[in-house]
């Protein structure tokens, strides 16, 4: 149905896609996989004419039935691209939050679609959105119909978005990462949902992802990219089974899965149990009882404050080189019980125990975790530095900390020239190598890891994870690994702590957890996940 | 996310930063009038010629000369010297000013802050003019309670601009993890954050100057601060004024010198900020 021929878009002279080919069959659904900067949501963009003028298609063409909606060389045809968009090819993105218009009701905006492309009255459009939400599985179609997008939940918006997306039951559906900024567990209901309405409404989808579990479980067809180019496509099976190319290969090597086991834990696990003296030694980190509270309300000077709980009766411990994974969904409240226990939120109730000195953190964006203003050497040696100044027993000569700072470098991974650059000239894994460096190089004995990996690509994150296992078993690092992916939290801890809605709900050995769960809620994440 | 990047891309182009040259070279070149002004004028800025009143510009006396035949270009030179030396005291001190006030507002909010966001907008809340004047009334004229009085109506700019930057930075994760490492609050705000906040705050330093440089014309126009017989470039305006008719080019030197720098350091804020985008 859809042909795309030695594709190339370039932007001010460098090809970002580069003689891309692929076509798309009536009714089946291609997933494009690839890493950021593969090039499969610029390729998205140009089948949709929605590219920047900055981009300019510098080769091939692209066909929808016998229609060639771009060629190289030629002007876009709006005109004509206009009578396609919504009608025989529309798509959803990632961010539902800035896809709708925050200040129409989503009813509304799901009727524009009608009201530009068909003549019918009033009345009848409305009877359509709200056949077409009911459709997508929103319960109280009426309701939802005269709310503001601020109003529903992510899965919520996403549903109309794809309702949008449907309403004229366009022969091509592109979804670009439609589930990336969602919840796991809404994120499988989105999927299938898709899958039922490409089934019902018979389009094709052409589906965008990073995360190949989720191309596997919807797509028929693969098409993989890097940097721009086709690496490997083929029926999901085939490419899943036998892929040919490398990177293939090393993209689905990387996925963290429940099959691939790191032995090292299961023989720690088993040497904690033997070694009794191990056992015995007193926690790291003891927190019993504890409520976190959140401030609400403006903090302006005569504004009276209410406090809501957000983690209620918390309590645990983390024991000498141990790694306990703590699991959940945004809003959960594992990022406030993070903060409470860095002692960030005074507002708590209960008791937390450290017994290490200045527990160190490590954040999820690397782009904000690095003073851009200062040199990769002078944020290695800074916590050196501090801790010189408040203990005159630790201070260190200039030349021993650039020593230490050096060999830090060295152990996670990063050339000595990197030494003299700035935060801005690295790539995200570098940035987050750098991170733990700087969180390890003072050895605090506890860390906090608040989603190390989930902004980073694939292949980078089994790199980041294998670091940081390394390294935590050479420093004898006791750390609480927080994630909402519950694969990697399988890959790196020892013991698990399942939270939903601020309370912990299971607790166990990350095997016995993962084997025998005995919450719904934890059944539900293990089978989403 | 995806679809910024792709859109940021158009703005990428690499242009030359007209601005920043055209800034560099006004200012560049009034602050080298300047600085020789201070060593060398062509004729003595004081010594009246009583057979030269009022000649016209010329290539013996370049912008012409006054009402008791002084060479208008050496006392331009001298002015230009005065003005910026107590615009740039002036933003100095409002500027350092600002940088305490607003770093420690920002970092710490609550009552503080709250408070001294008060007072500011209560400064703010007069035209600049008339506070400078009502301040200057009480302190007496001269130099110094000009440069003063001009710092405290300059200040709240200031302060606000610091103080929304630091706001800005002091949740940040890399702050967040040098409070943890230990770090102590004076080395967090002036080490870690100061530096981030640097060409948002060159950008208004620039503005700042600008204003300033206005603020003395006008203010020694109106007969406060420079005295007679040193050269400013708001004063000689000023006495300019009798003679708009018949001899314009003693109003117009020091005029389009002011608007000369103005521009120039227009020019150059605006070059930095594209810059530092």
């Amino acid at each position: 149905m859809v042909r795309i021929e030695n594709l190339s878009v370039a932007f001010d002279g460098t090809e970002v896609v580069k003689n891309v080919s692929f076509q798309i069959a009536d009714g089946e659904i291609l997933g494009v996989v690839g890493e950021s900067g593969s090039g499969k949501s610029v390729t998205a963009l140009t089948l949709m004419g929605l590219l920047s003028d900055a981009a300019e298609l510098t080769g091939g063409q692209i066909r929808y039935d016998d229609t060639v909606l771009a060629e190289a060389g030629k002007k876009r045809d709006r005109e004509l691209l206009r009578s396609f968009l919504g009608s025989k090819m529309s798509m959803v993105f990632q961010e539902p939050m800035t896809s709708l218009n925050p200040t129409v009701k989503v009813g509304k905006q799901a009727e524009e679609m009608l009201r530009l492309h068909t003549t019918l009255p009033p009345k009848e459009r409305m009877t359509r959105v709200l056949e077409m939400f009911a459709l997508v599985g929103l319960q109280d179609a009426q309701k939802v119909y005269g709310s503001y997008p601020h109003q529903l939940s992510g899965g919520m918006r996403q549903r109309v978005m794809i309702a949008m997306a449907v309403i004229l039951r366009p022969g091509l559906l592109i979804a670009d990462e439609p589930t990336t900024a969602l919840d796991v567990t809404v994120q499988n209901q989105i999927i299938a949902l898709l899958k039922e309405i490409s089934i019902k409404q018979k389009n094709a989808m052409l589906f965008i992802t990073h995360d190949l579990n989720l191309a596997k479980r919807l797509c028929h067809r693969i098409v993989v990219m890097k940097d721009g180019r086709v690496v490997e496509q083929g029926e999901t099976e085939q490419i899943f089974q036998c892929p040919k190319e490398e990177y293939t290969k090393k993209l689905i090597w990387s996925v963290p899965s429940r099959v691939k086991k790191k032995e090292t834990a299961v023989f720690s696990e088993a040497k904690r149990q033997q070694d009794g003296e191990t056992g015995q030694e007193a926690p790291v980190l003891e927190v019993r009882h504890l409520d976190v509270f959140y401030r609400e309300g403006s903090n302006s000077l005569f504004s009276g404050h209410k406090k809501r709980c957000v983690v209620e009766d918390a309590s645990f411990e983390i024991k000498k080189g141990e790694v306990l994974g703590l699991v959940g969904e945004s809003g959960c409240g594992k990022s406030s019980l993070s903060k409470a226990i860095l002692g960030m939120n005074k507002e708590v109730k209960g008791e937390i125990l450290h017994r290490t000195e200045r527990p160190q953190m490590i954040f999820q964006d690397p782009y904000s975790s690095l003073n851009p203003s200062k040199t990769i050497g002078w944020l290695l040696q800074e916590p050196l530095r501090a801790a010189g100044r408040l203990d005159k027993k630790v201070q260190m000569s200039a030349e021993d900390r650039r020593a230490a700072a050096y060999e830090m470098l060295k152990k996670i991974g990063l050339k000595e020239s990197y030494f003299d650059r700035k935060p801005a000239e690295l790539s995200g894994g570098q940035r987050q190598r750098v991170s733990i460096g700087q969180a390890l190089i003072t050895h605090p004995g506890f860390l906090i890891a608040d989603e190390p990996v989930s902004a980073l690509d694939v292949t980078i994150q089994a790199q980041i994870m294998e670091l940081l296992q390394s390294l935590q078993e050479e420093m004898k690092l006791s750390c609480l690994f927080i994630s909402h992916d519950i694969n990697v939290i399988y890959r790196m801890s020892d013991r698990v702590l399942v939270m939903k809605e601020g309370r912990i709900i299971e607790s166990g050995g990350t095997e016995e957890v993962f084997r025998q769960p005995k919450e719904a809620y934890t059944k539900l994440l293990l089978e989403c996940g | 996310m995806k679809l910024k990047n792709c859109m940021k891309k158009t703005n990428q182009r690499k242009k030359r930063n007209w601005y920043l040259t055209a800034g560099l070279f006004m200012t560049g070149l009034i602050l080298f009038l300047a600085i020789l002004g201070v060593f060398w004028t062509p004729y003595d800025t004081t010594a009246m010629s009583a057979g030269e009143k009022f000649a016209a510009p010329s290539f013996r006396h370049l912008f012409g000369t006054d009402n008791f035949g002084r060479d208008i270009f050496s006392r331009v030179m001298q002015g230009i010297g005065t003005t910026a030396f107590i615009s740039s005291l002036v933003v100095l001190c409002a500027g350092g000013a600002g940088i305490c006030i607003g770093a420690v507002t920002g970092y710490f909010g609550g009552f503080l802050d709250e408070a001294i966001m008060r007072i500011t907008d209560a400064v703010n809340g007069f035209p600049s003019i008339l506070l400078t004047l009502v301040i200057v009334s009480v302190l007496g004229g001269g130099i110094r309670n000009l440069i003063l009085s001009l710092s405290i109506v300059f200040m709240p700019s200031f302060i606000r601009i610091v103080r929304s930057e630091f706001i800005k930075f002091r949740d940040a994760d890399y702050i967040v993890r040098a409070r943890l490492m230990g770090t102590g609050t004076v080395r967090i705000l002036f080490i870690h954050i100061l530096p981030n906040i640097f060409s948002t705050f060159l950008v208004s330093v620039t503005i700042g100057l600008n204003n300033a440089i206005l603020a003395e014309s006008g203010m020694s126009y109106l007969g406060i601060g420079v005295q007679p017989p040193t050269a400013s470039l708001g004063k000689m305006l000023s006495d300019a004024q009798g003679y708009l008719t018949s001899a314009p080019w003693y109003a117009l030197a020091p005029g389009l010198t002011i608007v000369w720098i103005v521009l120039g350091f227009s020019l150059l804020s605006e070059g930095i900020r594209s810059r530092a985008q």
